[in-house]
């Protein structure tokens, strides 16, 4: 095997993640559920409550930690430093990379740098790239490193990370058009089920996620998936820009407090 | 994304052009034209299903435009202790070839194919496209679909390239016939090799569990029969946004000029509307959502005509291989 990592001590070559039987995850409330039915634990337009923490890695030049019930990930920025290739870029470069720690997901994650881990970062390179003001910054480098400490489905990561990231970047004080929120909503039935969890994700037929920059009115990334009327996703978008203005509250309101302790 | 390095006039100077009245292309085309499609299907002979597909290839040099190459192989999988899924399951992959590339690091180059692969792989391998026709034994052996792409020379709007060289390889595919069997213990004898059984007579009895154990491959006159789902696999179609204006098929260079692409993957399915099956926005410009919604409306309607254009050569392609080789045949 090509990915054996030499440097750590490997667990057995086949491991299986426990299945428990029928009934014992009593927190899975649609066990039962069926199309048609309402959403279980809150309406369909709710999202999860968001806790935002800008500022807790010192070393950086800014971080944030953003959790939203069962989706935790934390965000590092350094720089803008020089790039260390010698090319001349009159625009500086975003870099950002994710990486899922091991206990992140039911299954265990190999520590290797897997497949998943670069389309999360595409997808939160494009939502945050247009709101950055790179032109500013030649010859520079501004990495943005992200860190999943718990995974509750990949929309619901597109969607935290980028808010990290975003948070991240005007705690380290680069210069950014706006802040960037972003919101994740999934089709269920004829519903529209906003920031929806793993299961709930399993249950819908299509899903969307949006980033926009609430201040400027300005949609930065798009990424839809599954089966979705071209009329249902416009819907699902406009649901989610209207819910990414009331993230930009919570996220202006944790910078401001952040900022007056220091 | 992958482009070549423009001056910063020369970008100037397509972006005015592209947005002048009326706007003026490096070829001549409008706005909403795309360049000569040409495609031909069946063209890997050991694999299930394939096509090579090109983009713009001019008529005098016959050489030049974004030149794919996608086929379909089809492998039994185990569920139990394999990667199977129960019901089959699609895999795509995207190699980009280091010569269409030149100027690309072996690096960019993986990261550059990988992120096409993601792109179609999180449309294609989604469940609500899965073929009906991909299991073997129920909860035991299905065929894992691999489709594999390869993009051989890129002159600008590869992923319409990709998304319309996946739906010709997969309406190509055909998969292979098999019977599921049985066996049965005569009553108080031994397990007799001839009271094997199929599974057709006693499959609509659903109380007992499948006691299926293996299939076999019964002689069929054609290579199988066609991949279920044929009308549902998408196109796709690139809107190059040039604020105010957007436009189709763009060039390589025209693509290094344009700060934003938003990509729609749309299916047609027979009977029912019109569905998206991804939209990406890519790049760093700026657009509203009320634009947006113009956009995804636009896009339905030309996705609409490109499938139709395809559907029209698939159809030729169909017959070109079968009934005319067929008559050849007989006339020999």
């Amino acid at each position: 095997m090509s990915t054996f990592d030499r440097r750590r001590i490997n667990g057995p070559e086949e491991s299986y993640p426990p299945l428990f039987e029928d009934g014992h995850d009593v927190g899975d409330a649609y066990a039962n559920w069926k199309v048609g039915e309402p959403r279980q634990r809150r309406s369909a337009g709710d999202v999860r409550p968001i806790f935002m923490k800008p500022g807790l890695i010192n070393q950086a030049n800014g971080s944030a930690y953003v959790e939203t019930e069962k989706t935790k990930l934390v965000c590092a920025v350094y720089g803008p430093r020089q790039s260390r290739n010698t090319a001349y870029s009159e625009r500086g470069r975003l870099n950002v990379e994710v990486k899922f720690t091991p206990f992140s997901c039911t299954k265990r994650r190999a520590p290797i740098r897997d497949a998943e881990d670069r389309s999360v970062a595409v997808q939160i390179h494009q939502a945050i790239l247009p709101s950055v003001r790179l032109e500013l910054l030649p010859k520079s480098t501004v990495d943005v490193f992200i860190t999943i400490i718990e995974n509750d489905g990949l929309e619901s990561c597109y969607a935290s990370g980028a808010v990290a990231a975003s948070a991240a970047l005007a705690d380290a004080g680069i210069e950014m058009l706006g802040l960037v929120t972003s919101c994740s909503s999934s089709m269920v039935g004829k519903e529209i089920w906003l920031d929806p969890t793993e299961r709930e994700i399993s249950l819908a037929k299509g899903s969307l996620v949006l980033a926009c920059m609430p201040a400027l009115g300005i949609v930065t990334s798009v990424w839809q998936s599954g089966e979705v009327k071209p009329v249902e996703a416009i819907e699902c978008m406009e649901a989610c820009q209207e819910r990414c203005a009331d993230i930009h509250a919570i996220v202006s309101e944790a910078l401001l407090a952040n900022a007056k302790v220091i | 994304m992958a482009s070549i390095s423009l001056s910063k006039s020369e970008k100037s100077y397509i972006q005015t052009s592209l947005t002048s009245t009326p706007p003026i292309r490096g070829d001549g085309r409008s706005l909403l034209d795309y360049r000569p499609i040409a495609l031909e299907i069946g063209v890997v002979p050991l694999a299930n299903g394939s096509v090579r597909l090109n983009i713009g290839k001019s008529t005098h040099e016959g050489a030049g435009g974004t030149e794919v190459l996608a086929a379909v192989k089809l492998e039994v999988e185990d569920v139990v202790n394999g990667d199977g899924v129960d019901g089959g399951r699609v895999v795509c992959s995207v190699s980009c070839s280091p010569a269409a590339y030149p100027h690309l690091s072996s690096n960019a180059l993986d990261d550059l194919s990988y992120d096409m692969t993601t792109v179609l792989n999180q449309t294609l391998a989604h469940p609500s496209l899965r073929p009906s026709n991909l299991g073997i034994l129920p909860k035991k052996k299905s065929w894992g679909l691999h489709l594999d792409l390869i993009v051989l020379a890129d002159s600008g709007n590869v992923f319409d390239a990709l998304f319309m060289a996946a739906r010709a390889a997969l309406w190509d595919t055909k998969v292979p016939v098999t019977r599921v069997v049985e066996y049965q213990a005569k009553k108080g004898g031994a397990v007799r090799q001839d009271d094997m059984d199929v599974e057709q007579e006693s499959g609509l009895d659903t109380r007992q569990v499948s006691r299926a154990v293996d299939f076999e491959l019964p002689d069929y006159w054609d290579e199988g029969e066609t991949l279920a789902g044929q009308d549902r696999w998408p196109v796709c179609v690139t809107l190059n946004i040039v604020s105010p204006i957007y436009y189709l098929d763009a060039t390589l260079q025209e693509e290094a000029s344009t700060p934003l692409r938003l990509l729609l993957a749309l299916s047609f399915p027979k009977t029912e509307a019109p569905t998206l099956k991804a939209s990406r926005l890519l790049g760093p410009g700026e657009v509203e959502l009320s634009q947006i919604k113009a956009l995804v409306q636009d896009g339905e309607k030309h996705a609409g005509e490109l499938f139709a254009a395809l559907e029209a050569k698939l159809r030729e392609e169909d017959v070109r291989r079968n009934q005319k080789a067929r008559d050849r045949f007989i006339l020999r």
